[in-house]
């Protein structure tokens, strides 16, 4: 099949390359501040694993080739693939515009970026107002098929997913996604046929859900602390439990990226605006902005509020393992608090110590180091905000040594506390650990 | 001799005999170009005092009166930091206060480095607050801050911020000040400890209406913190003259914020005691206030006294207060946002010039500072105006308007802004209305239903002075405007009454007798030597 796929980020660049490999002819359209020749070049927007790969080995094979005029996106493709962050929504806006000016015939449109519920039916109607304007008799279909990969497993949640969610009313609209999205779908029909909103407003649903569940196990694990109990033990209670399971159990330092949380603070602005409840969701993003800084509120008690001077050291910057972002990350909060304290902060990434440097804006106080234990030398503290495997079992016999205080605050609770009490360190995680 | 007796003087009081003091405003507004000739505008400020009962002669005289007073000469007094206030032997320096170095001399210039300093260390702490920075004992960001004040300390940051109320805030802000604890127990039920701050507000430090709200605060933070030290340097913050009492409360000197005693309590707003108002609108914005005032100073420094607004709408209250007889004034603001513009009006009027003896100490023949009160204008057409239109007292009135509301897009379209702009075009047109049938009475009514009014009833006698002043929009830099203005028409009359509008020794007495009175309420025995009704009052309350 012939398909273009305007939008060049994370999720543009994996769906281009996941339907080049399975033999479909794909130009990849940039819509925003991503560059044509970059892409040429085999420069990525972001650091994905496999990702660098997978479109080099299409581009080789000619099924892949990156294109800057959209114009010619409207002429290639049978399936028009619209994947956008979901900031972008004006830029795609101007695509369905173009469209609706130089399609030659019928058109099929697959949205998989998170925009807001109605989008979708809006595009098929301004296309087809754009084709009763030209003169022009063809068949308009703007199907909705939100996407769920995550940073770091992005391939292989595109090319193995859970579920392939359709939005349409349309049938053969919905049998040619189904063709197109077949290779993906091989172990059992995975695929969920719904209305273009039920579409829509489940990727929003999802990303709520979720949410919830670690704003509330965060909570719990808060307020374990004031009963001394400690939040692992209760995890493992709850997560046997086939109604709860055990994933999204963890409790931490607040979740953050740029879609997840995104996605729900845009769904809590659509209600909002339109006067509709989001009180229950509000209260998590609230509490998540809270958690962001938990670690910091452990520090301030436990060096009595006087953090002016203190040195802290920091591992993980990225708002989860394995990706190199930082938008929305509990470090970005937290390092800045400790800053403006007074405090001294030297941070350690395998991989986001770049996008970090891009998001802050602080003239001081703050230190980016290339090596974890070069973070240690010296600091009060060590706060760990992302649980890279690295960090998992370090020497801490070292770290003991370069440290002035031996103490751990432990935003992912990647220890075990009494084997690290054992080693002579001050422990602190979220719902384990000392009390302070 | 009292200025009573000065040729000046009784120059307006023949020109009144003469015929001026029975004239009616509709007579007057035979003079087609009237309100031209009796408006003036000063950048985003517009003052009608058209519909008052002078003429040009009044006008005239009025100002040979403030001449023979020596106004201009009391004017650069007071903006250079002379010792204006005799009785407390000190300047009134709320103007150098405002002027960010600008265009000061004198003393005033001297002190601008103080005044400076001060802002800047205020800038800090609010910065830090507005920012999220500001932490509570348990390391949560300060979300609320109440400020603990009363008179000075605590009406103009009220005003101000209730009339900025649309400029969002990161902070909620909240103002206690009466002593019976009543405003404190009900806000602290919902607040939390973990997220609130305190600002005690008091010039002297030994306000016991303030020090009273600030022990109860103090012991409902202790109920979650323990720590003494986190609780004072997290959740308090003082503005004072007095470094040393603040100190001795406990106050660390990060948390100290000083203004002087040059600085009146009731034109205090301009120092740091407006924390509450650069809280709710960014420094940036407290400093657009600060200017705006300071437009109007410079104009009240420089502005011949026929085109210098404060000198009008002073001279022309002595007229009314004095030649015309009118003992009373009443503020009608036509926003609800400036609610608490009267009450402000009050302290800074009353306080300032509610005075009897001239600045030698003699008692004054003639009456000084009228009765003043006001209300929401809306509002108050369904209470006082009745009184206004038909009692027998004669009052002046101030309306105030903003010519634009800024809550609403102009463009937006949509059916509510629809409805809010022509909710503002109604609060206009009773603005208009009132002070138009206030001056006109009878004459306003159209001749077509002029039968319906044929009775004793519906009457409408009229000629009721007025001035009208038009803001552009409420804003911190009109607000400024509007507040200076009163502070500088205020002292005009202060010098035309030979008063000293900067002390306020009238309230000194109560305060002292109101520590006796405590006293005999914990031992009644104490009350045997007060009077009979005294006595039975603490009986029923002692126990």
């Amino acid at each position: 099949m012939k398909v273009s796929v305007f939008g060049c980020e994370l999720s543009g660049l994996v769906t281009a390359g996941a339907l080049a490999q399975t033999g479909n002819q794909v130009l990849a359209l940039p819509i925003g501040v991503v560059k044509v020749d970059d892409l040429k070049r085999g420069v990525l927007p972001r650091n994905e694993p496999g990702l660098d790969g997978l479109l080099q080995s299409q581009v080789e094979e000619g099924r892949l080739q990156f294109e800057g005029d959209w114009k010619k996106g409207v002429a290639h493709g049978e399936v028009l693939i619209l994947s956008m962050p979901s900031w972008r929504l004006e830029r795609a806006e101007e695509v369905i515009k173009t469209i609706g000016e130089q399609a030659r015939g019928d058109v099929l449109v697959v949205n998989q970026s998170s925009f807001p519920i109605g989008t979708a039916d809006r595009f098929e109607a301004q296309i087809k107002l754009a084709f009763a304007q030209r003169g022009l008799v063809a068949k308009v279909a703007v199907v909705a098929m939100p996407e769920f990969i995550s940073e770091g497993s992005a391939i292989s949640d595109f090319v193995k997913p859970d579920r392939i969610i359709l939005g349409s009313h349309d049938p053969q609209a919905i049998q040619q996604v189904r063709d197109l999205m077949r290779p993906f779908n091989r172990v059992i029909d995975q695929f969920k046929v719904m209305s273009t909103r039920a579409a829509e407003y489940t990727k929003y649903a999802v990303n709520a859900l979720l949410a919830t569940r670690i704003s509330l196990i965060n909570e719990l694990a808060n307020n374990a602390e004031h009963f001394n109990i400690d939040m692992e033990e209760v995890r493992q209670g709850l997560g046997s439990d086939h109604r709860i399971g055990f994933n999204y159990l963890y409790p931490g330092c607040g979740f953050g990226g740029p879609s997840f949380a995104a996605d729900v603070k845009n769904l809590v602005g659509t209600l909002q605006s339109k006067g509709y409840d989001a009180d229950l969701l509000k209260a998590v993003l609230s509490n998540n902005e809270i958690q962001k800084e938990v670690l910091f509120r452990k520090a301030w008690r436990f060096f009595d509020t006087r953090l002016k001077g203190r040195k802290i050291a920091v591992w993980g910057l990225s708002f989860k393992p394995n990706t190199s972002t930082v938008e929305n990350a509990p470090s970005l909060k937290t390092i800045e608090a400790f800053v403006e304290q007074g405090a001294i902060v030297k941070a350690y990434d395998p991989k986001a110590m770049k996008d970090f440097a891009a998001h802050w804006h602080h003239p001081e106080g703050l230190e980016l180091v290339n090596d974890m234990y070069e973070a240690l030398q010296d600091v009060d503290a060590l706060l760990i905000m992302t649980e890279w495997k690295a960090f998992w079992n370090p020497d801490f016999k070292r770290m003991k040594q370069l440290m002035r205080k031996p103490v751990i605050f432990d935003g992912r609770n990647i220890y075990e506390p009494d084997r690290v009490m054992e080693r002579g360190f001050r422990y602190f995680g979220v719902g384990r650990g000392e009390i302070v | 001799m009292g200025v009573q007796h000065s040729q000046a003087w009784m120059a307006l009081q023949k020109h009144c005999q003469d015929g001026a003091g029975q004239q009616h405003l509709k007579t007057l507004f035979a003079d087609a170009h009237r309100a031209e000739h009796f408006s003036i505008e000063l950048d985003e400020l517009f003052l009608d005092y058209s519909k008052n009962r002078i003429t040009e002669e009044t006008l005239s005289l009025l100002i040979a009166l403030a001449e023979q007073q020596a106004l201009p000469d009391w004017i650069s007094r007071l903006l250079t930091g002379d010792v204006v206030n005799d009785t407390e032997a000190r300047p009134a320096l709320h103007t150098a206060a405002r002027a960010e170095g600008e265009d000061v001399q004198g003393v005033a210039a001297e002190v601008q480095a103080d005044i400076e300093l001060q802002l800047q260390k205020m800038a800090k702490i609010v910065d830090k607050i507005r920012s999220g920075h500001w932490r509570g004992f348990s390391g949560k960001p300060i979300t609320d801050v109440v400020n603990i004040g009363v008179g000075g300390s605590d009406l103009g940051p009220l005003m101000v911020t209730h009339a900025l109320q649309t400029i969002e805030s990161p902070v909620n802000l909240h103002f206690i000040s009466s002593i019976d604890g009543t405003q404190t127990s009900n806000l602290l039920n919902h607040l939390n400890q973990e997220t609130t701050l305190f600002i005690l507000a008091s010039k002297s430090f030994t306000t016991i209406d303030t020090l009273s709200n600030a022990e109860t605060a103090k012991d409902w933070l202790e109920e979650k913190i323990a720590d003494s030290q986190t609780l004072l340097s997290q959740h308090f913050l003082g503005v004072s003259t007095r470094p040393d009492l603040m100190s001795e409360w406990g106050l660390p000197e990060d948390n100290q914020l000083l203004f002087w005693d040059w600085i009146g309590g009731r034109y205090s707003m301009w120092s740091t005691i407006g924390m509450p108002i650069a809280l709710k609108v960014g420094m940036d914005g407290f400093r657009e206030m600060l200017q705006g005032a300071h437009l109007l100073d410079k104009h009240f420094g420089s502005a011949p006294m026929s085109q210098n607004i404060p000198v009008l709408m002073g001279l022309i209250d002595i007229w009314n207060i004095n030649f015309l007889d009118i003992q009373a004034k009443a503020i009608l603001p036509y926003d609800a946002r400036l609610k608490y513009l009267p009450a402000y009006f009050e302290q800074l009027v009353m306080e300032s010039n509610g005075k009897s003896v001239n600045r030698a100490g003699e008692r004054v023949g003639y009456k000084t500072c009228p009765i003043l009160w006001g209300e929401v204008g809306p509002n108050a057409q369904h209470a006082f105006y009745q009184l206004l239109h038909q009692g027998t007292q004669s009052v002046m009135c101030d309306f105030i308007a903003p010519v634009e509301r800024d809550d609403f897009k102009t463009d937006a379209g949509t059916e509510k802004d629809h409805s809010l702009r022509y909710q503002h075009q109604l609060a206009m047109a009773n603005c208009f209305a009132q002070s138009r049938v206030l001056m006109l009475g009878d004459a306003a009514i159209p001749e077509s239903i002029k039968a319906k009014f044929d009775s004793p009833f519906k009457h409408y006698p009229g000629n009721q002075p007025s001035n009208t002043i038009l803001l552009k929009t409420i804003s911190p830099k009109t607000l400024g405007m509007l507040v200076a203005l009163y502070e500088h028409k205020t002292f005009v009359e202060a010098v035309i009454w030979e008063i000293n509008p900067f002390d306020q020794w009238g309230v000194e007495l109560g305060k002292l007798i109101a520590k006796e009175t405590h006293a005999a309420i914990k031992d009644v025995a104490l009350s045997e030597a007060f009077d009979s009704s005294t006595q039975n009052l603490i009986k029923r309350i002692a126990k």
